[in-house]
């Protein structure tokens, strides 16, 4: 059995990539839909997020996205309990239900936007950018999808073969308008701060640095502030400074005070001695300094002015009683506290730290601030150079019709082969051949398979090392494609459109190389001279086969960076099909052809 | 069959594929001469916005197009038939808002549920097409280079070059005559000719050179594994060309199966003839 070394390898790497296709476990349950929006009127927003699974809405298993659409289209001014990632969630409905969900993936492929539907837009910044300011828009960008609820839109900074970076945007299943107020979005930052005032009999003091107010409560919630009447949530002018009235109790009083603005931010260090994260007691410490105008740096000083200072008895350090509480667009993103050492003071480097107790939660939590200070101000302006906007249903039409071609094709092959070759012992390898080329260029594609794809060189390995043993024929190729094709195995490309192409012009040339192997090895041509043996032959087929294979590769090379990744599908899955084809299936197939001689 | 291989016989035939390609670039001339340009472009090629309907019944394009019109300027309106029923596609100019248009054709009663728009600005679209035109070069660079290698011998080499270069001009020539607009996926297939036509051509040149035996049977043989080739792949991208709703797919598959045709009188008709004339002269 092991003389046919090769065509264990090649089931092999069939068997592992039907795994990294269709291997997938669902924690949740198969029946459920995937949550991809939340919009802003739902009650569930800022509870429930994007990539969340649902199982289950008011007792009913909700096995697919016909269902859930079904029944939340029935549902307003009542009670909903949705079982999500496990547990149950209440919230009141009032219109409409605002979560927009899809059907989970079955399988591990990342299919384009052109097959699932979705929007993609290109923007290429006004100025020249570097790859910082790229990362920079990214962050930003980043920021402003999460306040949305938009958490798994992809962003990616692309460059060009002319060597301009652009930004490509792509979110499946949504609509245009989301992201086109995205990107409209303001990003106006506001850090306001908490004044708590003392109030003793009735009155008290609103101390700023230089000048101090006379406040008095005049009952019923209300306060009298130099001969003016306020109720809760007005705002009112003092010093230079809006304030708003937030409550009070019998004791104090709480307002807030708008410190700074996006203006105000002139600059966020991101230099390895403003900026960076540290390792503290139970957890790491992120910080990074930003430059702030001198008005709000007067402005800080005034409100946290007189303010009170506790010990924090966990982290051993004192904190004013304020906090800094960070706005954008009005929504609120983060609240710090205040170091005691800058009550009152004038700082116009602050520094803004926080902790967390992950690593890289640190870091993340450190980038988006940063981000969040940096909004408004886009370190460059964008403008848009390409839209595309494909239905769902359009999508779905194209995955369909795809299906109807591959299997048309498929008949179409094995009627071909049959008519010429007139013997089912030739054409049916060649067919499955040729399907084994599709499963394995889909196999590579597939994401989350490293594992898989590291067991399956193992065993290739091991299969390689036993012919080597064993001295059975050395082929370079087949060993070769036993490493090689495991190994390309773990990445990870999307199967868009032109990737289907791809497919098709990958196996056009499987099943042409296929048709001279058998040509070259099964004919007896009547001028030769002396018998030719069949390893001679299969020489020959693969010098063929080896320089049309070179070729192919050598044109797709350029078309990997032309328009900006528009076609690099095809490319790269032309690319690796014919590798797969020339390393893996070409030498089983002259294997098969080879022993069907013998016989 | 003995018949044809007659026809493989005559060294005279190599007129046929030479006629064929003074025509396309006559035909390339007089479009560049009347357009000031060499091919059609799609929009990805020099910008502009692409809308597209799909529709499970047909479309009443005259009054869409004379609506269109008078509303947005020039537009370029094309119908696609499949199996799954019909598409239209609509070319604008980049500055026109797509939104409008669809709201436009949602009010002359066209179901605009199943539509995807693209756009491109001109820049981009610009700087895709002078990609394209480098592409193309290195390209043959890189293939010329591996030719060469194989044979290590210039007149095959050349031949094989020749060929391929015909089969891509033939080719743009026969999608200006079909109304195929070169675009960034039918530019793809383009490439990919490349590889389809080389098939062919290495393994009629290793027949030729490498093996023993009367020259016109191993041409004849040579034909018979080449045209087997050709006609499965020929297959495969009919069952396509019938089945897609997809303008991607579709553009793929017809530039891919057109020059796949162009490439059986290339390789049979003018490289058969060649290498059959060096190998004469070097007596194999």
């Amino acid at each position: 059995m092991l003389k046919y070394w090769r065509v264990w390898l090649l089931v092999v790497m069939v068997f592992a990539s039907v795994m990294a296709i269709g291997f997938k476990t669902y924690p949740y349950g198969r029946d459920a839909v995937e949550i991809v929006y939340v919009s802003n009127d739902s009650s569930a927003r800022g509870i429930l997020e994007q990539g969340m699974f649902i199982t289950n809405i008011n007792g009913e298993k909700i096995p697919d996205i016909g269902t859930w659409n079904l029944i939340t289209s029935g549902i307003r001014d009542r009670n909903v309990t949705l079982r999500v990632n496990g547990k149950n969630y209440e919230f009141y409905v009032n219109e409409t239900m605002g979560i927009d969900a899809i059907d989970i993936e079955r399988t591990n492929l990342n299919f384009g936007l052109d097959l699932r539907g979705g929007t993609r837009i290109i923007l290429k910044p006004k100025e020249n950018a570097t790859k910082e300011t790229m990362d920079q828009v990214i962050s930003t960008l980043q920021t402003r999808a999460n306040i949305y609820g938009l958490r798994e839109m992809n962003f990616f900074s692309i460059r060009g073969a002319d060597g301009d970076y652009y930004l490509q945007i792509e979110v499946a299943g949504i609509k245009r308008d989301i992201i086109d107020e995205l990107l409209s979005a303001q990003g106006r930052f506001e850090a306001k701060i908490s004044k708590p005032v003392e109030i003793s009999g009735g009155s008290g003091t609103i101390q700023l640095v230089s000048e101090s107010f006379p406040v008095t409560m005049a009952g019923n919630d209300t306060i009298m502030i130099g001969g003016m009447a306020y109720e809760q949530g007005d705002s009112f002018t003092l010093g230079g400074i809006e304030f708003e009235y937030v409550n009070a109790t019998d004791t104090r009083l709480f307002l807030m005070g708008k410190a700074y603005d996006g203006d105000d931010i002139e600059l966020i260090y991101s230099d390895p001695q403003r900026s960076g994260i540290m390792p503290i007691q139970g957890g790491y410490r992120f910080f990074f300094g930003v430059l702030v105008s001198p008005e709000g740096a007067q402005r800080f000083a005034d409100i946290t002015s007189g303010v009170q200072s506790y010990l924090d008895l966990v982290g051993g350090e004192r904190y004013l009683e304020s906090e800094i509480f960070l706005y954008l667009d009005e929504q609120l993103v983060s609240s710090l506290r205040i170091s005691s050492d800058l009550g009152g003071r004038i700082v116009q480097e602050p520094q803004i730290t926080g902790s967390r107790v992950e690593q890289e939660d640190a870091i993340q939590e450190k980038l988006r601030l940063q981000a969040i200070l940096r909004s408004g101000e886009l370190p460059t302006s964008l403008e848009t150079v390409s839209v595309g906007v494909i239905s769902p249903a359009l999508g779905e039409e194209f995955f369909n019709s795809t299906l109807y071609a591959a299997l048309f094709a498929a008949g179409a092959v094995i009627i071909i082969i049959f008519v010429r070759y007139r013997s089912l012992r030739i054409s049916i390898p060649m067919v499955f051949i040729g399907l084994s080329e599709v499963v394995i260029i889909l196999g590579i594609s597939a994401a989350n398979d490293a594992m898989i794809w590291l067991v399956a060189l193992l065993i290739n390995f091991l299969i390689v090392s036993i012919s080597w043993w064993k001295k059975f024929e050395i082929d370079i190729y087949a060993w070769i494609g036993a490493i090689l094709i495991p190994l390309l195995g773990m990445a990870t490309w999307t199967i868009d459109l032109p990737a289907i192409g791809g497919i098709i012009a990958a196996i056009g040339t499987g099943v042409d190389h296929q048709i001279i192997i058998a040509d070259e090895t099964l004919s007896r041509r009547s001028g030769d001279k002396r018998d030719y043996t069949v390893r001679e032959k299969i020489k020959r087929a693969f010098f063929i086969i080896f320089g049309a294979a070179a070729t192919t590769i050598a044109a797709m090379i350029p078309l990997m960076s032309i328009g900006i990744g528009f076609v690099r599908g095809f490319a790269i899955t032309t690319i690796v099909g014919v590798l797969a084809g020339i390393l893996v299936t070409r030498p089983a197939y002259a294997r098969i052809i080879e022993a069907m001689n013998k016989e | 069959m003995a018949k044809g291989k007659g026809v493989l016989a005559s060294k005279s035939v190599i007129i046929i594929p030479v006629m064929i390609l003074l025509l396309s670039v006559g035909f390339l001339a007089y479009g560049y001469m009347q357009t000031g340009e060499w091919f059609q472009r799609s929009i990805e090629l020099k910008g502009g916005t692409l809308i597209t309907v799909n529709s499970p019944s047909g479309f009443s394009t005259g009054e869409i197009t004379e609506s269109l019109e008078s509303a947005y300027g020039t537009i370029v309106l094309r119908e696609l038939r499949s199996f799954s029923g019909y598409a239209m596609t609509i070319e604008v100019s980049s500055d026109v808002n797509p939104d409008d248009v669809i709201r436009t054709l949602g009010s002359l009663g066209v179901d605009v549920t199943d539509s995807s728009i693209e756009t491109i600005g001109p820049s981009l679209g610009e700087a895709f097409w002078f990609q394209a035109q480098l592409g193309i070069v290195i390209a043959f660079i890189f293939m010329g280079i591996i030719v060469f290698g194989i044979f290590r011998t210039p007149v095959p080499s050349m031949a094989v070059m020749m060929a391929a270069v015909s089969d891509i001009i033939i080719t743009l020539a026969m999608m200006q005559v079909f109304g195929i607009e070169l675009s960034l996926a039918s530019f793809a297939a383009l490439l990919m000719l490349i590889g389809y036509s080389i098939d062919t051509d290495i393994l009629l040149t290793t027949r030729i050179l490498k093996t023993e035996g009367d020259l016109n049977g191993k041409i004849w043989s040579a034909f018979k594994t080449g045209i087997t080739m050709t006609g499965t792949t020929l297959g495969v991208l009919v069952a396509i060309l019938v089945t897609t709703s997809s303008a991607v797919l579709f553009g793929i598959a017809s530039v891919l199966a057109i020059g796949l045709v162009i490439d059986i009188i290339n390789t049979w008709l003018q490289n058969a003839t060649i290498l059959k004339w060096h190998a004469e002269r070097r007596g194999l």
